[in-house]
């Protein structure tokens, strides 16, 4: 941080639509992981499976770069 | 004799069948093509997604609308910023808040989401501090595919 400036490291965000949201998934990801982000719910990694069935055979077997249509809330 | 004018008629007259035959070929062309072509269609609505309005505040709806819009915030408040958008189709929004003290600036998050609108929808970002916001100015600035959209100037008291 510059000079006198404070310090913003431990800032916490987040977002939400009433639309569906498109999320990228990034090595690492489950969609687990992804509902509790999403959600505040782990549990809830069944709607962002269901709606990705077009996509997703086996709930996982995510990779990298695809694109996750996540229900609203 | 005879013979040569039979042969002139009968020469003459295929001929003319032929000349016949050429004449209604193209008919059959550009009158098909007409209804293999689509026919004219009046223009679709203006595809994409536009920001309507932005909304800060310190308290959030189930709609994601701002409850409670201020621009002045204590130091151990939620900041949200509400984004009201129109139209269909897939968008990237943006949102940067940053600390303004002087002439210095310092970036304190930038979230970013990608939506998916099939219509009128209402889309937020919000940003907290564990410990505390600095008191000062800030300002949120939203961009909708990498184009700014709208600004809110905050103040924390």
């Amino acid at each position: 941080m510059s000079d006198d400036m404070p310090d913003f490291s431990n800032v916490k965000g987040g977002s939400s639509s009433t639309a569906t949201k498109i999320y990228v998934v990034v090595a690492g990801d489950s969609l687990s992981k992804i509902a509790k982000r999403e959600y505040g719910n782990a549990n809830q990694w069944t709607r962002i499976f269901e709606a990705n069935q077009d996509i997703l055979k086996d709930p996982d077997k995510i990779y990298p770069g695809q694109k996750l249509k996540i229900p609203p809330k | 004799m005879r013979t040569k004018i039979l042969f002139t008629l009968f020469v003459s007259a295929a001929l003319a069948l032929v000349a016949c035959g050429k004449n209604e070929e193209p008919k059959t062309g550009p009158t098909q093509a007409p209804t293999s072509a689509p026919a004219p269609s009046p223009a679709p609505a203006p595809a994409g997604i536009a920001v309507s309005g932005v909304t800060a505040g310190k308290a959030l709806g189930a709609d994601k609308k701002v409850t409670a819009p201020t621009e002045a915030f204590a130091a151990g408040d939620t900041m949200y910023v509400s984004i009201d958008t129109t139209g269909s189709g897939t968008a990237k929004l943006d949102a940067k808040w940053t600390y303004r003290r002087g002439d210095k600036v310092a970036v304190v998050k930038e979230e970013s989401m990608t939506i998916n609108a099939t219509g009128p929808a209402t889309n937020e970002f919000h940003v907290s501090k564990p410990d505390g916001w600095p008191v000062g100015d800030y300002e949120v600035e939203v961009m909708l595919d990498g184009k700014p959209a709208g600004s809110k100037k905050l103040t924390v008291k």
